[in-house]
């Protein structure tokens, strides 16, 4: 009877209470699954504000070793995407502003350095990488030259559907910030979509 | 058709796309939608825009992923194992520590006994009892704590540089 009843507990158990419970006890197997499971749409959301596949990747995994460290933080009565990509929105701002900063003091060295003419870094961004048809390079280009706040706003309320309360807690803005953001990210789409795009 | 209509139905579009409409407004935006073709097209490309996120997909490269599956996992046994050897390390400090105070409370009579018979000061039978056996008892009871501290050990049973 016990057995019974423990097990209905656990079958009733929310699986963001399943999530902190695993993660406060370091279950590897739970949490190698975890990370299967997510892997796709951290890298995604990575890949949006890093417009770089080899950091999103990187990121990736320091994401999940920040959750491990950070688990006691983790109560399980929100869900957990947004506290995962909150987690990772904040290393990719880290990164982005380290690199800025390593790109000044290139620049400063540059000018310094007259004779040193390095050429620009070359990459193939990941929006061109994922774009197969001539419509989804339009896309891609629209995607690309929007600011990464935009991208993530649109990803967490398109792609991911989380609520906006909840894109507010992983952006950590107001509710009528990340509103507006929406909005104006999705204008500036149409924008560069030039209204004329068929659905892709 | 007044101009606030078609401000009212881009505002309306908008709205419904980001956090949904009630059902009044939802039938005035489509009944408009069906008679302004410029707020059609409007409703159109806004809908395109939503789906043209759905065309960004990404290739996953499996080695990847198992990469960092294992980095994860690897780091969440690491991590049990040595929150493991706190908890018994903070269960035998508690241990020594109880232990300490017990024995002190027993030692001290028969110490006090001794010193009597010597004819030593109270004074200088407390400091002889704190400094030869409460302090290196204390010091015992937390050196496991603070050994890498005190001992200047840097790396973890793995051998790997914490």
């Amino acid at each position: 009877m016990v057995a019974v009843v423990t097990a209905f507990s656990r079958v009733a158990e929310p699986e963001s209470q399943c999530i902190s419970r695993a993660l406060r006890r370091r279950d590897s197997e739970f949490i190698g699954r975890l990370v299967q499971q997510y892997h796709y749409r951290l890298l995604r959301y990575l890949v949006f504000w890093t417009s770089r596949r080899e950091q999103a990747e990187d990121l990736v995994q320091e994401t999940w070793l920040r959750v491990l460290e950070h688990a006691g933080r983790y109560n399980g009565r929100l869900r957990f995407e947004p506290w995962l990509f909150s987690i990772a929105r904040n290393l990719a701002i880290d990164h982005l502003r380290k690199q800025q900063t390593a790109t000044q003091k290139h620049r400063t060295c540059r000018e310094d350095e007259e004779g040193l003419n390095l050429p620009a870094p070359e990459f193939e961004s990941p929006f061109f990488a994922a774009a197969r048809s001539e419509d989804a390079q339009r896309i891609a280009a629209a995607l690309g030259a929007l600011e990464p706040i935009y991208r993530e706003a649109l990803l967490l309320r398109f792609q991911e559907e989380l609520s906006l309360a909840e894109i507010a807690q992983v952006a950590g803005a107001q509710v009528s910030t990340v509103s507006s953001r929406i909005q104006r990210g999705l204008s500036m789409l149409q924008a560069s979509l030039g209204g004329g795009v068929d659905a892709a | 058709m007044p101009l606030e209509n078609h401000e009212k139905a881009r505002f309306l579009l908008h709205r419904s796309l980001v956090e949904g409409i009630s059902l009044e407004d939802r039938h005035w935006l489509d009944a408009h939608v069906e008679q302004c073709a410029e707020c059609g097209r409007y409703a159109d490309v806004s809908a395109c825009a939503v789906r043209a996120l759905d065309c960004f997909v990404l290739e996953l490269d499996p080695a990847a992923a198992l990469r960092v599956e294992n980095a994860v996992r690897s780091r969440a046994e690491a991590m049990r194992s040595a929150e493991a050897r706190g908890k018994s390390l903070l269960i035998g400090t508690s241990v020594a520590l109880f232990l300490t105070f017990a024995g002190s409370a027993v030692m001290w009579r028969p110490l006090a006994w001794l010193a009597s018979q010597w004819s030593l000061p109270s004074q200088v039978c407390q400091i002889v009892f704190v400094v030869f056996w409460l302090l290196p008892s204390l010091l015992l009871a937390f050196l496991p704590l603070f050994r890498r501290r005190l001992l200047g050990e840097d790396s973890d049973n793995n051998g790997q540089t914490v």
